[in-house]
């Protein structure tokens, strides 16, 4: 690379390392798996660096990122979609708009979380994150906690319960602060 | 079910396609349903991205099955991204080779050309300077352990580590008990020492600094430090010659193979049969003065000197109080870390007080001379010093921090005081009145409770009970210098 492209290049990393969090979370509500979003993910990511030479300097990635990765999601599910169980194209169009302009609610959202997992029962944490490890078995996760796969993933379903009211009471906190 | 079980329910991929159908018209028609749709998937997300983060509590022998933890596109993304734009991936292969050993200064373990594979390393002794298979060059300084996990990621238990990173090796990252380190193309150390939370320096370039815990990233430029804390990290003053850099390998490797350190060793044995020495502290004995600091290796493979990092760090010392001191020879060598501060003791005894005529304060000051104060002595009228007192003429800090060699002595009936750099005589102050030198009670690194904080580690310190001539403190530089 020359010296002007490693320069280019080192100016993407730092705004995709900025952002990869958001744009993660924004493909997430788009796809109907963590492992799907993580294959888009990776092609968001390329196409991202392709098209940097496109991107304005000055104008904000955030937004710029979101505009390609719904694009490439919705391709994504032309492609996928006859042979998997997604959302229609329509629905996942709407939430992709809607949710956009909601990111900063999200982000904060996702921030309040930090606070609250760190209040979990360490057991509790370690299964978790346990559970979401990318590429986690849910089986084998299920079994170390000692329940069966379905009494697993109802244990886990009342977790992100208490999670979500937690970043609920988080924020309201924070709004009232 | 309720909606929100429902969304789970599709979310962990377990709905079927009856249900799929059926949350599909919910969410067209509500806009409300969406809301909760979207605050749920964003909350897997932000687990996901928590937990490619998270690190396994569990001893890691037991934690095995679930394969450890990271190398999610999480804050791996540089270093992933710049290896899928450049299209190779790293080696998964147990038997790839992550890096190669350049040199190998003073370790029975690792010697040149060795090739580092996954593996867990414990250093004892020595420094070692690794060239990854992308180019990074990396020293790490004993003690510690340590396994490069692949040619990217490096996992630091204990250590020290600097690293010159190349737009090849972009994206390297260093691992911490408490977070990490992704390099975007640059020159940076990582400190974990035994007793407290990593820190990351960054020399030049840029770096992203993330806690383990706390999760928030943070970018460090040109001379900028942070500790990698439980929750959110701080702020740290940059050390940058707390690390040993490759460029400082070669004169290193250079003179231990010469035999200079038993050379070093002759000369400190021959100073302990010097019936004028008052003390000598070359910290290698178990029995160490008291105070707050670091044990960190010294100039040899092994070998210890304390170091000073936080304000209130000191070594108390108590020599040389049984009587008053006409002449004096003050040496130690030091490795400053920084500057920025106004004073820096090297020796200073407690208090400044009128009555005690002739007590001693050995001073490194901002400007990087060196000040020999001793109470209620005068200058000459009409001397040249600026400042009220005898301080020396050249800064002692090199351009770049390695160790360097302060000697002063003085002669109360002589009235003169004489400032050694590096083994050569520096400047010589001459004083209108000059008591004899008062010891005792004092303080290295430090005076009185917080104040006058060295930055940096402390080798050989010498108190003697006579003035060196010019000739022997060439010699005890000669045969104490680390450098070749």
């Amino acid at each position: 690379m020359s010296p002007a492209e490693i320069e280019e290049h080192q100016r993407f990393l730092r705004s995709l390392t900025a952002h990869e969090p958001a744009v993660r979370a924004y493909v997430r509500r788009l796809v109907p798996s963590r492992a799907d979003a993580d294959d888009v993910m990776q092609e968001v990511a390329i196409v991202l660096w392709e098209k940097f030479s496109e991107f304005q300097e000055g104008s904000e990635f955030r937004p710029w990122a979101f505009g390609i990765a719904r694009f490439k999601v919705l391709s994504w599910l032309r492609d996928k979609g006859r042979d998997r169980l997604v959302l229609s194209e329509e629905v996942v169009d709407l939430i992709a708009e809607e949710t956009a302009q909601d990111e900063t609610r999200l982000e904060r959202q996702r921030r309040a979380l930090e606070t609250c997992t760190q209040k979990l029962e360490p057991e509790q944490k370690q299964l978790l994150m346990q559970a979401y490890q990318p590429q986690a078995r849910i089986q084998q996760v299920a079994a170390i906690s000692g329940r069966s796969v379905t009494g697993f993933y109802q244990w886990l379903h009342r977790l992100r319960r208490l999670l979500a009211d937690c970043v609920q009471r988080e924020l309201a906190k924070e709004d009232a602060s | 079910m309720k909606l929100d079980e429902q969304i789970q329910h599709y979310l962990d991929g377990l709905a079927t396609a009856e249900e799929v159908q059926q949350l599909q018209n919910i969410l067209l028609t509500q806009p409300d349903s969406r809301r909760l749709f979207a605050d749920l998937a964003n909350l897997d997300a932000a687990l996901a991205e928590q937990a490619a983060g998270w690190e396994s509590p569990v001893p890691a022998n037991s934690a095995k099955s679930l394969r450890t933890p990271i190398s999610h596109l999480g804050l791996a993304a540089a270093a992933a991204l710049a290896l899928i734009i450049t299209g190779t991936w790293w080696l998964h292969s147990s038997r790839a080779v992550h890096a190669t050993v350049a040199r190998g200064i003073g370790s029975r373990v690792f010697s040149e050309g060795m090739q580092i594979q996954s593996a867990d390393y414990k250093m004892q002794a020595g420094t070692v300077e690794f060239i990854t298979a992308r180019g990074a060059k990396v020293v790490i300084e004993a003690p510690a352990s340590f396994r490069f996990e692949n040619d990217q990621r490096l996992r630091l238990e204990r250590g020290r580590v600097a690293a010159d990173v190349p737009p090849s090796a972009k994206g390297f990252t260093v691992v911490t008990p408490t977070g990490q380190a992704v390099d975007l193309g640059t020159q940076f150390g990582v400190d974990v020492p035994q007793h407290g939370q990593a820190e990351i320096h960054v020399f030049k370039g840029e770096v992203i600094a993330q806690s383990t815990k706390g999760g928030k990233r943070q970018s460090l430029k040109d001379g900028q430090a942070y500790s990698l804390e439980s929750g959110a990290g701080a702020a740290r003053e940059i050390r940058s010659a707390a690390f040993i850099q490759p460029d400082e390998m070669p004169a290193l490797q250079a003179a231990l193979t010469s035999g200079q350190r038993a050379r070093s060793d002759a000369a400190m044995a021959a100073l302990r049969r010097d019936p004028a020495l008052i003390t000598l502290l070359d910290f290698e004995n178990s029995k160490l003065p008291p105070g707050t600091f670091r044990m960190t290796q010294g100039r040899w493979p092994g070998s210890h000197a304390p170091e000073f990092v936080n304000v209130g760090d000191h070594m108390k010392l108590n020599a040389g109080a049984d009587r008053s001191w006409p002449r004096l020879t003050l040496a130690a060598w030091v490795r400053l870390d920084r500057l920025e501060a106004l004073y820096q003791s090297l020796y200073h005894t407690d208090g400044w007080d009128d009555d005690k005529r002739g007590q001693v304060h050995w001073i490194i000051k901002k400007d990087a001379t060196m000040r020999l104060a001793l109470k209620r002595n005068t200058l000459l009228p009409g001397s040249s010093e600026k400042e009220g007192f005898p301080d020396s003429a050249t800064p002692v800090l090199p351009e770049k921090g390695r160790w360097v060699h302060l000697a002063v002595t003085y002669d109360a009936d002589a009235k003169r005081i004489r400032f050694y750099l590096n083994g050569q005589l520096d400047k010589e102050c001459l004083q209108a009145t000059a008591h004899p030198a008062l010891l005792g009670p004092a303080q290295i690194g430090n005076w009185n409770s917080q104040d006058r904080k060295l930055s940096g580690r402390v080798d050989e310190l010498i108190l003697l009970g006579r003035t060196m001539t010019d000739d022997e403190i060439r010699a005890l530089f000669d045969a104490g210098n680390p450098y070749r």
